[in-house]
């Protein structure tokens, strides 16, 4: 399995590239946007990607010193690709924030700061055996979750029956054993699915979705996503940038503006406002209710991931779609142009590379794909 | 044009070592680190879109925190973090002979910062963009060809006479004594409206306020304008215009702005110009008055309230005392005793207690019945004339012509 990265890489995180000698506006850019994917080094056998807005946690699960860290690594060490000066033997699952790694042992949790020079975790907590044969799905922990922030464990009641959490930019969002949905926090943006915009403070099952068993779901900065049973995506929240693949009126109004230069600001702007309102589209800059985002036609969603503004879907015949921001190359089409609409990573195709799953960091994104030809044999 | 970088470089500390970057354990070290390198870049050589890159990435990354959970409870430190992107971005624009459209957008980027950041460095995002104004205004070409809407004193004949009713009116006076209006309508909380009190004020005599001085004055300055024709309809937003843009839209309807056959509305209201405009602020004065309350004077809000004939701000109530100032048109006004808040059907949600449902000028009699039976006053203020509106009293406004209120709001 080979893993590929794309987006922001203003702290090597996604890579290392060669400064040029002479400097040159396009080749800064380059080295902080990669906006094709780019094959990650010395990723050999199974492993786990996480990452946070200035690095990536690379886990190794067949090796010994199996948490690597890449990016800005203040405390950790020089070296642009580092191991972490912790023991990571047998870490099978992590979390990374911008200030916490966050590491799932058979037998313990431990979550260090990550800007100290601290030999001990900020938090820990122990597993009881029972629970050891089961796998740690972060950031969910045995009678509740994990965040980044203070306080560090949260519970969660036993009988909602948690399978998996992704905790969104303000927001959470819980998929249990049933397939149904959950969702608490923040509301402002949409992204609790219920309809309104106020805050909840407990779980509260996303209505709209109840008799459709879902899968999996993920969360970004202020948008959630979910894959049902047969494959479909549901999404809800904001829309400021198109990450919801539903059109959005920001989106219109900038490829406008782009599109008549000579204009002074002026005109730009009132004329960008004149040229919409002809077309009467509707618009969507908060969705409240789940909607259902037809990725591609008749192709199952396999495995989904939200970057703070962007989202990315792999499908069952092994196509990456993303949509959303794309200022830093997040969406991978070799542009910096946001996408209201998904659209696919040609990259993959092109080099008849499979892709098998996806992880977005806040700005960024991380696939895993395999040559063609292994899979028919 | 490099004459203007040695001027906002004059603005700066001297060197690297002088520039400070001090931020709480709020503010991650990576995003330190990022600051680090666009202080490294602001006195060092690189290139133009370099710099441009370093400070997007810090804007970027701080407007996220500004986005996540209330505005009410954003660290401040974030909001620093955003005026340090918007200082290093206005530099970068403005360092190698930047074009007009440039130096606009540097204006631009500053007011972002001074309408969504913290103020930094001894507020020097204002700084800059003073100086970056008087640029653009040596560069401006005269325009002859506006309609001039000026500020005149009060006539004797009001043109709206019949508008309202003679026993409904509010009581008017002419300039009272503190005491006076403190013990007949501050501690009794009765409106009234004070006249001759701001006869003395620049904008009402020596710099009329109209649309012309306001374009050559604040024009290229970025405001937030409300779009719709009341908050609580459901194609109300918000959306940021430099100020030629809102008069050429929304007051001179120079452009056709119509959606469905209805014109939309744009109102520049709530907002504290005064702060972000600083020669604005020397054409006011704080009401004496003011001085009757408990608070400080620097914990007085005042705000802008300017827009066309017909901009509208539903009946609702507010937590401190007011002083409406009329300089520009008129405005017919409505009030209602906080006595009678049951008559008046305030929404429900939190969000909006503090505004009836009810539609004054043509109420829902079935849905509200008990509307009708609310009694209220009502006036027309005029250029020249002051409302004072009682703490928690209820209040409906709507613009009879193009208008520019100051209102004041203290304890």
């Amino acid at each position: 399995m080979r893993w590929f990265g794309f987006g922001f890489n203003a702290f090597a995180q996604v890579c290392v590239q060669e400064k040029s000698d002479k400097e040159d506006s396009s080749s800064s850019a380059g080295e902080v946007k990669v906006n094709v994917p780019i094959e990650l080094k010395n990723h050999v056998g199974r492993s786990k990607i996480r990452a946070s807005w200035s690095r990536r946690a690379s886990l190794f699960l067949d090796e010994e010193m199996s948490v690597r860290l890449a990016g800005f690594c203040a405390f950790i060490s020089n070296e642009s690709f580092s191991p972490v000066m912790v023991d990571t033997r047998g870490c099978r699952d992590a979390i990374i924030s911008e200030t916490h790694l966050t590491l799932a042992f058979p037998d313990r949790i431990e979550c260090w700061d990550l800007q100290s020079k601290e030999k001990v975790p900020s938090w820990s907590m122990e597993i009881l055996t029972q629970s050891q044969n089961s796998d740690v799905n972060l950031p969910l922990v045995p009678g509740g979750y994990i965040s980044s922030k203070t306080p560090i464990f949260h519970s969660l009641s036993s009988h909602l029956q948690a399978k998996s959490l992704a905790l969104g930019g303000e927001h959470a969002i819980l998929l249990t054993a049933a397939g149904a949905v959950y969702t608490w926090g923040q509301g402002s943006h949409g992204e609790l699915g219920h309809g309104g915009l106020i805050p909840e403070e407990e779980p509260r099952t996303v209505e709209a979705l109840w008799g459709m068993s879902m899968r999996s779901v993920a969360a970004g900065g202020w948008h959630s996503v979910c894959i049902g049973d047969g494959g479909d995506l549901y999404v809800w929240g904001w829309n400021e940038s198109g990450q919801l693949g539903l059109p959005s009126r920001g989106l219109r109004k900038a490829s406008q503006q782009k599109n008549e230069p000579q204009a002074g600001e002026l005109c730009g702007s009132v004329s960008a406002c004149l040229g919409e309102e002809r077309h009467e589209e509707v618009y969507i800059s908060i969705q409240a209710f789940p909607a259902l985002v037809d990725v591609s036609p008749s192709c199952e969603i396999r495995t989904v991931s939200c970057g703070s503004r962007h989202t990315a879907a792999v499908t069952t015949t092994g196509c990456l779609y993303t949509w959303g921001w794309g200022e830093y190359g997040q969406l991978g089409h070799q542009t910096t142009t946001s996408l209201d609409e998904p659209k696919c990573v040609e990259f993959f195709r092109n080099e008849s590379l499979h892709v098998v799953d996806v992880v977005c960091g806040p700005w960024n994104t991380f696939t895993a794909a395999v040559k063609k030809e292994v899979l028919a044999t | 044009m490099a004459f203007l970088w040695s001027k906002i470089s004059a603005t700066l500390p001297p060197n690297e070592e002088q520039f400070p970057l001090q931020f709480s354990e709020k503010v991650a070290l990576s995003v330190v680190e990022m600051l680090k390198r666009a202080r490294l870049q602001l006195y060092g050589e690189t290139t133009r879109a370099s710099r441009i890159l370093n400070a997007q990435i810090i804007l970027d990354y701080s407007w996220e925190r500004l986005n996540t959970g209330t505005w009410r409870h954003v660290d401040k430190e974030w909001r620093r973090v955003y005026s340090y992107g918007c200082l290093f971005k206005a530099a970068a624009l403005c360092r190698e002979n930047p074009s007009e459209e440039e130096i606009r957008q540097a204006i631009r980027t500053c007011d972002m910062g001074l309408l969504m950041g913290a103020a930094i460095m001894g507020n020097i995002l204002q700084v800059i963009v003073c100086i970056l104004q008087s640029e653009i205004r040596k560069l401006a070409e005269e325009e002859d060809n506006h309609e001039n809407i000026e500020a005149k004193k009060r006539k004797i004949a009001s043109p709206h006479v019949g508008l309202i009713k003679e026993e409904l009116a509010v009581p008017r006076i002419k300039c009272p004594s503190l005491e006076s209006f403190n013990a007949n309508h501050l501690l009794p909380l009765k409106p009234v409206i004070l006249e001759g009190i701001i006869d003395h004020w620049p904008a009402l005599n020596k710099h009329p306020w109209s649309v012309e001085y306001l374009r050559s004055v604040a024009g290229c300055r970025t405001v937030p304008v409300e779009v719709g024709s009341r908050y609580t309809d459901e194609d109300w937003s918000q959306t940021l215009l430099t100020v030629n843009e809102f008069i050429d839209k929304y007051i001179l309807n120079k452009v056709q702005v119509s959606e469905n056959g209805y014109k939309a509305v744009g109102y520049l209201a709530q907002h504290q110009l005064f702060d972000q405009i600083p020669e604005l602020r020397e054409d006011i004065r704080i009401p004496d008055y003011c001085c009757l309350g408990e608070g400080d004077e620097d914990d007085i809000t005042v705000n802008a309230w300017f827009g066309p004939k017909g901009t509208v701000s539903p009946l609702h109530q507010d937590p401190q005392q007011n002083f409406l100032a009329q300089v520009v048109g008129s405005k017919y006004i409505r009030l209602y005793s906080p006595e009678d808040t049951e008559k008046l059907y305030p929404h429900e949600s939190q969000l909006l207690h503090n505004t009836s449902q009810v539609e004054v000028e043509n109420p829902d009699a079935e849905r509200f019945p008990e509307f009708v039976k609310a009694p209220y006053l009502e006036c027309v203020l005029q250029p020249g004339d002051v409302l004072f509106i009682p703490v928690k009293h209820w209040h409906y406004v709507r613009s009879l012509e193009v208008s520019f209120s100051v209102s004041f709001w203290w304890s």
